[in-house]
């Protein structure tokens, strides 16, 4: 799986690994703890820890290391802590097995260690259990086990991946602070490659198992040697500067079957300036730069990659408006304990605003911010509880049948994960004409399966995939079908729920470069809605921020991203890592929450 | 693609081949049986089975204190075990089912409303139900099959509800909604395909319960009539010579035991086969 990687990790540096899903990111740091899956293992090499070989370590003298000169910072912080002991009590079995024997001392190196994570009221949090806290909290909590012990080597597996942007930038703070202050090696691993080049001393790139390039953090943002480390900064929506089209790479890793049958450099088969020396020879390490290696035979011609310049017009507004949302909200009752009042909690309130026809607006907020309510109220999935939704100027707050008839051909949604939103059970054909299987005169299966041909070759899809389940595809290949499903009523707007967020980089270019031209063929409106900021600035030509449920800001994407007004904008926009090297981030002024 | 997968769980094979022996008795019990099941000779009464000492050959598993072939009971017997088995395992699974659907999918009020009425229903002891249903309704297999509908439906229902739920909160359950697709639809192509691999367990291990509540109403003379041959009743026949001839009771409770234990098994594996969590959680 993993080949010929090799690296030094200094005390008191950080180091850092990056990769997409299936690049072998995660099996370096299980390695390094001896928890790897059963049929792999270390075939040859060696791996030190202080002068220590890890690869033939005893198992009491690995549980020796473990939890002490190693930790870990796992990727799901809410899985991650026991959900029925409380916070205090695992904090202090942590610290028993520190060795520190007397109760009072635990409970004060415990509150010292709350304290360092910058987490206020230590003695309230100790009775807390964890899913009281929220996922920032809880990442906190493990930051401060992985840190109690002072250990040599912190293992980060993508740390802030589950957790929301504005609570990213204060984790990767956080770990950076703790590293500085008490001299621990950080092993960093993560899928973004702006995100490691901020806090890392050092990076590797991994593609495919294989280190691709390898060298310090400024030098190889600033000039990437790697025709992948480039790809991989032109799929990259920019937060600054001009709207640029994506370099979308063709297709995806190889899997490790085809692994096993690949001769020559692994990237061959993706890379746009891969030869036919690329694919026999592979490639040996060569310096590209101070302490910065390669592993590419045609290293000096990256300006060979050229993004193809897809036409990226402003969407603009045609004037009349085709979703119009008029004070509309809506109420939860919270269900309170016997004999006391239930509650209400206002997901949604009082949101004014338009979509006009074709054009893209981006929607953007932390997680439980109301996006995805506001979504299902548009689809009619909720019903409002106040105001007005009108759809193509048809008022479709009461949702009667009819209405939802007339939904149909205007509006469709697109679903945020698509392992949910399709059917494990019916085929992909069966799935992009499920509109036309619907009602009482359904359309025969040949003439469905006619229809689906051209909606899957319209998302890049081949005929092939019509009788394929879909746990047989890839997850870029899942959300396709899920657009595709989405696009079989022509409908004149989509509402796009998280579409592009839980993908690798490479495929979210092609699907925003997907969505980019079916929006120039078939001119729909999009109701777009994500936390990533720099997606929504690269597609929509308008922005909503929502927060606590309102609509606190709204304007062009342009002029919202320059002069944020609201505060909550402001602290959306500082949180991601900007283009520039040279400027300063993580802003340090952010208290904790 | 997954009637292989199935036959390589040795639960689902060894249950089947249980239920497959009975079913095939049963079947074939006119052409295997050597007497007529209610066919009285009072000169041979409580005969050993045929390979013990003073056994007739005639008689392979001995004859009970009327002189009645055992073997040929038996084997008519299992043919009222089978036919309850299947068609009140059958009933109870639409009943229970039908009514989890529409809680789970509707959800509110109506949900409300069905939750209760399951769980009033649950907490009157299910042998005292069925007792008071039998003498309502009168013996006879058809009033067994209706009191175990009555009484097992909750089964289902209570089970298959919470599988409803977590389907209904799938994206694919509101994208199917969003496409037009009635509730009724909804819930046939959507949900109960879903549903399904869970019924289908439940439905086996019911009917091995049905077999022996069977067994119970006819033991007690309020099951089927005195004059049609059941494990039951062959039981309760035995119950005062069995002192004399062990076998006129340990042969129908084998029967009873064999059936149940094969639809036991055969619901275990099904579940094991057929449950994805399950499936998902030994292959990570």
């Amino acid at each position: 799986m993993i080949r010929r990687l090799s690296f030094n990790l200094a005390p008191g540096r950080i180091l850092g690994v990056v990769g997409e899903s299936g690049a072998g990111k995660s099996m370096i740091g299980r390695s390094i703890v001896g928890a790897l899956p059963t049929g792999f293992g270390i075939t040859n090499g060696t791996l030190h820890l202080g002068g220590e070989d890890m690869v033939c370590l005893t198992p009491a003298r690995r549980r020796a290391l473990l939890g002490r000169d190693i930790t870990f910072v796992p990727q799901e912080p809410m899985t991650a802590l026991n959900p029925v002991m409380t916070v205090g009590a695992q904090l202090d079995e942590h610290l028993k097995r520190l060795g520190i024997l007397s109760r009072s001392r635990r409970r004060e190196r415990a509150l010292q260690l709350l304290d360092e994570v910058h987490l206020p009221n230590g003695d309230a949090l100790f009775r807390r259990y964890p899913h009281q806290l929220s996922g920032g909290m809880c990442q906190r909590v493990l930051i401060a086990l992985a840190f109690a012990a002072r250990p040599r080597l912190v293992v980060a597996d993508e740390p802030t991946t589950a957790l929301d942007v504005t609570v990213q930038a204060r984790i990767v703070q956080l770990i950076a602070e703790l590293q500085r202050d008490e001299g621990t090696s950080v092993l960093f691993i993560t899928h973004d490659l702006r995100l490691a080049s901020r806090i890392c001393d050092e990076i590797i790139v991994l593609y495919a198992g294989r280190s691709v390039e390898r060298g310090p953090a400024a030098s190889l943002l600033a000039t990437p040697a790697h025709p992948y480390t480039r790809c991989l900064q032109l799929s990259a929506p920019a937060m600054s500067g001009s709207r640029r089209s994506l370099f979308a790479l063709p297709d995806r890793m190889p899997g490790l079957a085809a692994l096993a049958a690949m001769h020559g450099c692994r990237f061959a088969p993706r890379c746009p300036i891969a030869d036919a020396d690329c694919r026999t020879v592979d490639p040996p390490d060569r310096t590209a730069g101070q302490s910065h290696l390669v592993a590419c035979l045609h290293s000096n011609n990256l300006a060979g990659i050229v993004v193809p310049n897809h036409a990226i017009m402003a969407p603009t507004n045609t004037g009349d408006a085709l979703l119009r949302l008029d004070h509309a909200g809506k109420r939860f009752r919270t269900r309170g304990r016997p004999f006391q009042r239930s509650g209400e909690t206002w997901a949604v309130r009082d949101v004014t605003f338009e979509v006009g026809a074709g054009e893209f607006v981006g929607l953007v907020g932390e997680s439980g911010s109301g996006k995805s309510t506001l979504a299902r109220l548009v689809m009619g999935l909720e019903h409002a509880s106040t105001g007005r939704i009108l759809l193509g100027g048809r008022d479709l707050t009461r949702n009667a049948s009819a209405d939802s008839r007339h939904r149909l051909h205007w509006a469709q949604m697109v679903f945020q994960d698509p392992q949910s939103a399709l059917n494990p059970r019916r085929r992909v054909g069966d799935i992009v004409t499920q509109v036309l299987q619907a009602g009482w005169q359904p359309m025969d299966h040949g003439r469905r399966m006619e229809r689906a041909r051209l909606l899957l070759a319209e998302v890049g899809l081949g005929a092939d995939m019509l009788d394929r389940y879909p746990t047989q595809l890839s997850g870029g290949q899942r959300q396709r079908v899920n657009i595709a499903r989405a696009l079989c009523t022509l409908p004149k707007i989509l509402v796009a729920d998280e579409i592009v967020s839980g993908l690798d980089v490479s495929i979210q270019a092609q699907l925003l470069n997907l969505l980019a031209r079916l929006r120039a063929e078939l001119g729909f409106a999009m109701l777009f809605i994500s936390h990533d900021l720099s997606v929504v600035r690269h597609l929509c030509s308008r922005v909503l921020v929502m927060y606590g449920g309102e609509i606190v800001e709204e304007g062009a994407v342009e002029k919202v991203f320059a002069d944020p007004q609201h505060a909550h904008t402001r602290a959306l926009l500082s949180s991601v890592p900007p283009d520039e090297p040279e400027a300063a981030w993580p802003p340090l002024q952010q208290s904790a929450r | 693609m997954t009637a292989p997968r199935l036959l390589r769980s040795g639960r689902v094979v060894a249950g089947g081949a249980l239920i497959l022996l009975v079913a095939l008795s049963a079947l074939f019990a006119p052409l295997l049986a050597g007497h007529d099941p209610s066919d009285q000779d009072l000169l041979n009464i409580l005969l050993p089975p045929a390979w013990q000492h003073g056994g007739d050959p005639t008689f392979p598993l001995g004859t009970d204190s009327l002189g009645r072939d055992e073997f040929s009971r038996l084997l008519f017997g299992a043919r009222v075990a089978l036919l309850v088995a299947l068609t009140a395992a059958s009933g109870a699974a639409v009943l229970g089912s039908v009514l989890a659907h529409i809680a789970g999918y509707f959800g509110g009020f109506v949900d409300w409303l069905i939750g209760r009425a399951v769980e009033v229903w649950m907490s009157f002891p299910p042998v005292i139900l069925s007792l008071i249903l039998m003498v309502g309704l009168g013996t006879g297999a058809d009033r067994v099959v209706v009191a175990i509908v009555l009484v097992d439906w909750t089964r289902f229902c209570r089970v298959l509800r919470v599988e409803v739920l977590v389907t209904v909160r799938r994206d694919y359950v509101a994208a199917a909604r969003l496409a037009g697709f009635s509730h009724l639809q909804t819930l046939t192509r959507e949900i109960l395909p879903a549903t399904l691999p869970l019924l289908i367990t439940l439905l086996s291990l019911e009917m091995g319960i049905a077999v022996i509540v069977e067994a119970v109403l006819s033991f007690v003379g309020l099951g089927v009539s005195a004059d049609q041959a059941a494990w039951g009743q062959m039981i309760a026949d035995a119950r005062t010579s069995f002192a004399q001839a062990p076998s006129t009771l340990l042969v129908p409770m084998s029967a009873i035991f064999l059936t149940v234990t094969g639809f036991n098994l055969l619901g275990d594996g099904l579940r094991r086969t057929l449950d994805v969590r399950l499936g998902a959680a030994r292959s990570a």
